[in-house]
């Protein structure tokens, strides 16, 4: 992580009425890296995005885009940003590449000379002149991200870019995304497609109400939720007291059986005490924390009568 | 805005519409006339002079009057519409929102809004004014009607400066509406029940009590029609004209209302959050 900070958030707060929906929320994004923000519906993962752009005014805290603060110097701010919103919305009765050149117009310096390269690195040179209104939700969302790119933004931000696309689709922006980083850009992801930011992102900020809950490389996320075993067994209660005696923190019990959190060389021990008390597994199975186990683990709905982890 | 549809129905109707008033009025007039000659209807009180006035507005040289008064009324009703559209559509298709995430502003996105409709208002009036002179010489000819001394361009060009500034402020409420509403429905309801609702309100109070004046006058539509007679002889006669504003207070007073409508409108732009939808 030493490429130029290209967004850095400081104590981004966002109240509406009673409702906080982003509470300090501290981030940054680097040159050349892919930040994926991940959260639940609701979790302000777009209202961060509108503070970033300017288009919500924050509570307390700022938004810095390469280094100029976006409330005192939005228009400067964003000329180094790309941003792509959840809703793509252009002019329907204006084509494709009208409504490009309408953005460009805005952008200036040699944006409109990346109108006609930019729908046909987005494959839609074909239906560039036709009405934005008669496209389909996957040529809506190629265009909105043919349009962050007007500008050759040093950030590139993105909000469900995968919207609407079919599985080829998803790849291809996929593999945009990880352009976009070799071409020295920040791009903030915001995704609830998991297994997309899994594949693009070099870091992810998981967010729940607000509040940055994780960071980091999706390894040390998914490390952070460990390794477990999946046990497949009866008595599952007599099970977790024998496993508990073992020195095994977390259990959680499942319809099958257990979700046993320990070092995956233990896999003998556990199968051994066990069989030793008269309970054979039918299953013992070593498994990887994935992000979505750990995003569903992080961001699951707090109950009011649960209890600590056992 | 050239890409739009509705500019260039709005600048065909208020063509269309004053081609199709005056032949309507000449063929209406005329055929009562030729009735009362003919002894099909009877003769009205004062003699046929009244209808054979009426006939005389079609000429060339009352376009001052009629043609650019139709223009103005026509005119207000479908620039308030067009100024709330202008506005609330781009709430609407969410491209406000678009526009300000490329890194466009506030302030710039409302002044070009009100300086496109400035310009559109500019061509309306023009056009429509263009429109009222040629129904009048097409119509005059067909009907025989004297083309007497012709159109009286300073004239004529008087009138329609005054009609064009007294859409102004009606497009700026629609606009502040549209705005504040983020809906182009809603700022052409209110755009028109203000134009319509107003205007009969003053009427009906100025009639009933004439002390009324120095309230309603401080109104739009006793400014409006203060700005309107001014230095001309009106189409429609007012009972209540003798109590209306002066001129001049009346152009200030409306020049005051757009100045209030467009500052609503910028601070609500200003320090409203965009979320979905606008």
């Amino acid at each position: 992580m030493t490429g130029e900070v290209v967004l850095r958030t400081n104590g981004l707060v966002k109240r509406f009425g009673s409702i906080t929906a982003v509470n300090g929320l501290d981030l940054e994004v680097r040159r050349g890296e892919v930040v994926g923000l991940l959260g639940p519906n609701g979790a302000g993962k777009s209202t961060t995005i509108g503070m970033v752009l300017g288009l919500i005014a924050p509570t307390a805290g700022s938004a810095e885009v390469l280094g100029r603060d976006v409330r005192v110097r939005r228009e400067e701010a964003l000329a180094g940003v790309g941003a792509m919103l959840e809703v793509t919305s252009f002019y329907p009765y204006l084509s494709g590449r009208d409504n490009l050149t309408g953005v460009a117009l805005l952008r200036g310096g040699g944006a409109l000379a990346r109108v006609d390269p930019l729908l046909a690195r987005l494959g839609l040179a074909q239906r560039g002149g036709s009405k934005f209104r008669t496209y389909s939700l996957g040529m809506r969302q190629r265009l909105g991200i043919a349009s962050t790119l007007l500008s050759d933004p040093a950030l590139v931000i993105l909000d469900e870019p995968a919207n609407g696309l079919d599985p080829a689709g998803q790849r291809e922006i996929r593999e945009l995304i990880r352009e976009l980083a070799g071409e020295n850009r920040g791009v903030l992801l915001a995704s609830h497609l998991l297994h997309e930011v899994e594949q693009v992102c070099d870091r992810v900020l998981v967010i729940k109400k607000g509040k940055l809950i994780a960071s980091g490389t999706i390894a040390e996320i998914t490390r952070g939720g460990g390794s477990y075993f999946e046990i497949v067994v009866g008595d599952q209660t007599r099970a977790a007291q024998i496993l508990r005696g073992l020195g095994v923190k977390e259990i959680r019990e499942t319809p099958t059986g257990l979700d046993v959190v320990a070092d995956p060389a233990r896999g003998a021990e556990l199968n051994r005490a066990l069989a030793s008390a008269g309970l054979y597994a039918s299953a013992i199975v070593p498994r990887a924390s994935s992000l979505e186990d750990v995003f569903m683990e992080l961001t699951e709905p707090e109950s009011p009568s649960a209890s600590p982890a056992s | 805005m050239v890409r739009r549809w509705m500019p260039w129905i709005m600048l065909g109707l208020i063509v269309l519409t004053a081609f199709l008033l005056y032949f309507l009025i000449w063929a209406s007039v005329n055929a009562q006339l030729q009735a009362v000659k003919n002894g099909t209807i009877p003769a009205p009180a004062g003699g046929t002079a009244q209808l054979e006035q009426t006939l005389r507005m079609i000429a060339p040289d009352r376009v001052a009057q009629f043609g650019v008064g139709l223009v103005s009324g026509l005119g207000s009703v479908m620039l308030i519409v067009f100024a709330a559209s202008h506005v609330g559509t781009e709430f609407g298709w969410g491209t406000f929102r678009t526009l300000l995430a490329h890194g466009a502003s506030r302030t710039g996105f409302l002044v070009a809004k009100a300086v496109s409709l400035l310009l559109y208002a500019f061509v309306f009036i023009v056009v429509g004014t263009l429109a009222a002179i040629g129904a009048s010489y097409a119509v005059s000819a067909v009907a025989g009607i004297s083309v007497g001394s012709g159109v009286d361009v300073a004239e004529v060009t008087r009138a329609a400066v005054k009609a064009g500034y007294i859409f102004l402020p009606y497009m700026a409420l629609a606009l502040a509406i549209a705005v504040w509403s983020k809906s182009a429905g809603a700022g052409i309801a209110a755009g028109l029940v203000v134009y319509f609702a107003e205007g009969i309100v003053a009427t009906l109070l100025v009639s009933l009590n004439k002390d009324y004046a120095e309230i309603v006058n401080w109104g739009l539509s006793r400014s409006v029609s203060a700005v309107t007679r001014a230095g001309s002889s009106a189409a429609v006669p007012d009972p209540t004209a003798s109590t209306l504003p002066d001129p001049t207070r009346a152009a200030i007073v409306l020049a005051v209302y757009c100045v209030i409508f467009l500052v609503l409108a910028y601070w609500r732009l200003r320090s409203r959050d965009v979320t979905v939808g606008g």
